[in-house]
């Protein structure tokens, strides 16, 4: 009995010390912790830029009609979709794979092994997390690109154009724009700085709308009989404000999550990117107060948005007190733009020419003005911290070649579909809503208004407010 | 009210539906303004330009409508409709 319990007594201890020996033999490094840290990192960060996506929904669809409202998340999911199997086809390979100065010529559908990631994607060799973590967050970059693309076309865009255009935009252009700046092209040799994608991911989106709005033309009504804009208002004020700060929550996995390490660092570029748009979000109102002598809800979030793509390209190489500069800026020259646009014709419901594209052109010359000596990682100095002129012209020269490529591209493919299968909807469609129509459902079935052709008789669709038809009491 | 056969926007709040026996162009912010030509009356119909095209249609009483910045399967589906229906009416020259 005593052998018994001898014998019992061992076992337990044996299995007790195997997991301690285990532990002592195979343990993981510091740098196996480091990197298994940077790529959890990564994938939040991925997270929360994907969620973006339900930001741009949720300010789509507060600044459209109610007639529209299932057109636009239709179309944010499409688009998203479409992103995803494009630049998992060839877009990753185009944008971060090794090849020339002007696009990656390696690297397509992810096929790579395991050890040759480096050497096949050298864009991205300078972080160590695994591949499917790098094409996550870079393809989720990319969904934002496309969905500010539509931001300008809300409610008057054939769906089919929506697909078309998100096919060739995360195929070809948005990859070699990214490829250009960050994924070792020309533009990356002569040192622009774009840290999170001003230029890459905002100018390049709103570029492409600027070139879809100038074919599509001015909604119904958008101008009254002297050829002055006329407010189209949203619907939903609150969501449009739950969008923006859904993106402004967004935004902490946009810019900190650049790094693609949990280094220290993201915390100063969390700082930066709070106040930037904290800052764009008073510039904007006071503008708005000033111009308007009233305090524009919309135009609140929309410099906010304005300040956070303009932040995104210095927010690691400039210090705090610049940060609340660039975004005030980006806050006021968003509203100037703004009215600007509606002045000339080009009806954008929802700010995104002013708030992504001139906010990204802010942004990136801001970086060739405040970028301070210590945390010019790439690069010069700014101009106010006595680097010259040198670092500003090479930012210049990136907005002119990126913006004016994607414009002309996109202007070239939305040509070609006008001309081929028409970019806008029929007439009756616009004013009776997107929903019924292209969708075959209301977004709000019991509360949706119309334009007047649906009182007038002309529209084939029933006014679901008539109490009187068939079938209803 | 029964729909039109076909029907595209131009710039500036225009609109053009053609209908069996007319065309109507609806103009003006709330689209208050409708001027409506009997097919009858339609001479010509011309088409200028592939992306933003130039719809002019001529009737015979000398007036001239020109519809700016359409599309160019708009602006064809909107002339072929006039034909289509000038020839229905044997009217076609």
């Amino acid at each position: 009995m005593r052998r018994l319990g001898l014998l019992t007594t061992m076992v337990l201890m044996l299995v007790l010390a195997l997991p301690g020996l285990a532990l002592a033999q195979d343990g993981p490094t510091v740098a196996d912790l480091s990197l298994a840290m940077d790529t959890v990192w990564v994938l939040i960060a991925a997270v929360f830029v994907l969620f973006m996506q339900a930001g741009f929904a949720m300010l789509e669809v507060g600044f459209s009609r109610m007639k529209n409202v299932g057109s636009v998340v239709a179309k944010i999911l499409v688009n998203l979709a479409i992103a995803a199997m494009l630049f998992w086809a060839v877009g990753f390979a185009i944008a971060f794979g090794t090849g020339n100065a002007i696009m990656g010529t390696q690297g397509w559908f992810l096929a790579v092994p395991q050890n040759a990631v480096n050497d096949v994607y050298a864009g991205l060799s300078w972080t160590q997390v695994p591949l499917s973590a790098k094409f996550l967050f870079q393809v989720a970059f990319c969904a934002v690109s496309l969905a500010i693309v539509w931001g300008t076309m809300l409610e008057r865009t054939k769906f089919a154009v929506y697909v078309i255009f998100a096919v060739v935009f995360a195929g070809l252009l948005y990859p070699l724009v990214g490829h250009w700046i960050w994924g070792g092209g020309w533009l990356t040799e002569l040192g622009m700085q774009d840290f999170a994608g001003s230029t890459v991911v905002h100018l390049s989106g709103a570029m492409a709308a600027l070139a879809g709005t100038l074919l599509l033309g001015p909604r119904l009504g958008k101008y009254n009989d002297e050829g002055r804009p006329v407010t189209i208002p949203g619907h939903n004020m609150p969501l449009a404000v739950l969008g923006v700060l859904i993106l402004w929550v967004g935004w902490y996995g946009f810019n900190p999550g650049s790094t693609m390490a949990a280094t220290p660092q993201i915390a100063d570029i969390a700082l930066t990117t709070t106040l930037a748009a904290a800052a764009g979000v008073l510039g904007a109102m006071l503008m708005s107060y000033a111009y308007r002598r009233h305090v524009d809800v919309g135009m609140g979030g929309n410099g906010a948005i304005a300040a956070l793509v303009a932040i995104t390209a210095p927010c690691a190489f400039v210090a705090p007190w610049a940060s609340i500069v660039i975004g005030f800026v980006a806050g006021v020259v968003m509203y100037a733009t703004l009215v600007f646009v509606d002045g000339i014709g080009v009806d954008d419901p929802l700010g995104a020419i002013a708030a992504h594209g001139m906010g990204g052109i802010w942004g990136t010359l801001s970086a060739g003005l405040f970028t301070t000596p210590e945390l010019a990682a790439i690069g010069r100095p700014g101009l106010f911290y006595g680097g010259g002129l040198y670092q500003l012209g090479i930012q210049a020269l990136g907005i002119v070649a990126c913006g004016g490529f994607v414009f002309l591209a996109s202007l070239a493919v939305f040509a070609t579909l006008k001309a081929t299968i028409g970019v806008r909807v029929k007439p009756d469609q616009e004013l009776d809503g997107l929903d019924i129509h292209e969708h075959g459902v209301y977004g709000y079935p019991d509360l949706v208004a119309t334009d007047y052709q649906n009182g007038n008789g002309a529209s084939k669709i029933p006014d679901p407010l008539d109490r009187t038809a068939e079938g209803t009491v | 009210m029964e729909p039109p056969i076909t029907q595209a926007t131009a710039r500036g709040n225009n609109v053009v539906a053609v209908y069996a026996d007319r065309v109507e162009l609806r103009s003006g912010w709330q689209g208050q303004h409708v001027e409506a030509i009997s097919i009858r009356d339609v001479s010509a119909v011309r088409i200028r330009g592939v992306i933003n095209c130039a719809l002019t249609i001529l009737d015979n009483n000398g007036r001239h409508f020109e519809l700016q910045r359409m599309a160019l399967p708009d602006a064809r589906a909107v002339k072929a409709a006039i034909e289509r229906q000038k020839q229905k009416a044997s009217t076609y020259e």
